[in-house]
């Protein structure tokens, strides 16, 4: 162990703390693929605080696209939605301040 | 009497760019060629070096002949003993960078690039995808075919495996462009120094953390652990319940 370690936080997840003092995780955006040339995007780890249901309705509504909430034991409360809507969902959490950019990751191809 | 005619060419081109690029400030860059013509050899040389830097490819033969001339005025422009010509700022900034380059060549601003093979990518079958070169990449990159692996699944979320003939089978239906697009991801993350960008890194493990240690700058950081994160269901559900009932079953 190194001397560098003495001060570390007690909780891991505090040094994910923001300027503004809202504690967030990271925000994974995923795609994939489906049969043909079909794919759904999933969106991982917002936090609690945000209604999902409200996101998914309006996310559906502007993209025109299907979505649901799926509830997973480890990752909590996943957004799924049909097709390659990863850049604008990106674009809507950044925008209204649900994610920092810092902490939304964008994987897939 | 060919060659002449070429550089001609060339210098001509040249001119047009530069005139091209800076709009306000063509009246002046004309003054100067006028000024360069009358002086004659010296600022052919002067001509060229801009050109270096501006042009691609096709003129690289022509390259040869100028570069000596570029040294004249590279020399002028230091000692200041032979004819001055006006220069203009950039000129002038070409030719510093190109005194630079000389004095010390493996330190000069010139990147390298760190260049890998493209992935040879074919369909095998209707619904999965070979990827041939995968391990000769794995090489390339210095970094263990298990670890590419795991990313590039993770990262594609999709279930493959190494066959027989070192060949990455892949589920789904991928394009090049598409693998080389994660490659991409994995090198920036995973092979280039996260500090000075060079390419000459190890990864390794310590304490169930991955370390990126570089060779250059002696830099060390962690890199994120790789996660495949949640995964939807695509599949038929039906299969799937029953594949649950009959391990549970058993």
């Amino acid at each position: 162990m190194s001397i560098a370690n003495l001060n570390r936080p007690a909780d891991a997840f505090e040094q994910l703390e923001t300027e503004d003092g809202v504690r967030q995780g990271v925000c994974h955006i995923r795609i994939q693929q489906r049969t043909g040339r079909k794919t759904i995007t999933t969106v991982q780890g917002i936090g609690t605080e945000y209604d999902l249901k409200r996101i998914v309705q309006y996310l559906k509504k502007k993209h025109s696209c299907n979505g649901t909430i799926v509830e997973h034991p480890e990752y909590g409360e996943v957004i799924q939605l049909t097709g390659d809507q990863r850049d604008k969902v990106k674009d809507f959490l950044i925008k209204v301040g649900i994610v920092n950019e810092s902490n939304c990751r964008v994987h897939g191809f | 009497m060919a060659d002449d005619l070429g550089l001609d060419l060339g210098k001509k081109k040249k001119s047009k760019k530069v005139i091209k690029i800076d709009g306000d400030d063509a009246p002046v860059e004309t003054g100067v060629e006028a000024v360069e013509d009358g002086l004659g050899e010296l600022n052919l040389g002067a001509k060229k070096k801009k050109k270096t830097p501006k042009t691609a490819g096709e003129e690289v033969v022509e390259e040869k002949v100028p570069t000596l001339e570029i040294g004249i005025g590279a020399q002028n422009l230091i000692d200041a003993k032979g004819a001055w010509p006006d220069y203009t700022y950039e000129e002038a900034l070409t030719l510093v960078y190109q005194v630079m380059k000389d004095k010390n060549p493996d330190f000069a601003g010139d990147k390298k690039k760190f260049a890998i093979k493209l992935p040879e990518v074919a369909r095998a079958g209707s619904k999965k995808t070979a990827f041939s070169n995968f391990l000769e990449i794995c090489r390339l990159m210095k970094r263990q075919d298990k670890h590419v692996l795991q990313f590039l699944l993770a990262e594609l979320g999709t279930t493959g495996s190494i066959d027989g003939s070192n060949c990455l089978i892949v589920k789904g239906r991928w394009q090049q462009k598409q693998f080389e697009s994660v490659l991409r991801k994995y090198i920036k993350e995973y092979v280039m120094c996260h500090t000075c960008k060079s390419p000459e890194t190890q990864l390794t493990k310590d304490t169930r953390l991955f370390f990126l240690q570089c060779t250059n700058c002696g830099s060390r950081c962690s890199v994120t652990a790789i996660k495949s994160g949640f995964k939807a269901v695509v599949g038929k559900r039906a299969a799937i319940r029953r594949a649950e009932e009959a391990t549970a079953g058993k």
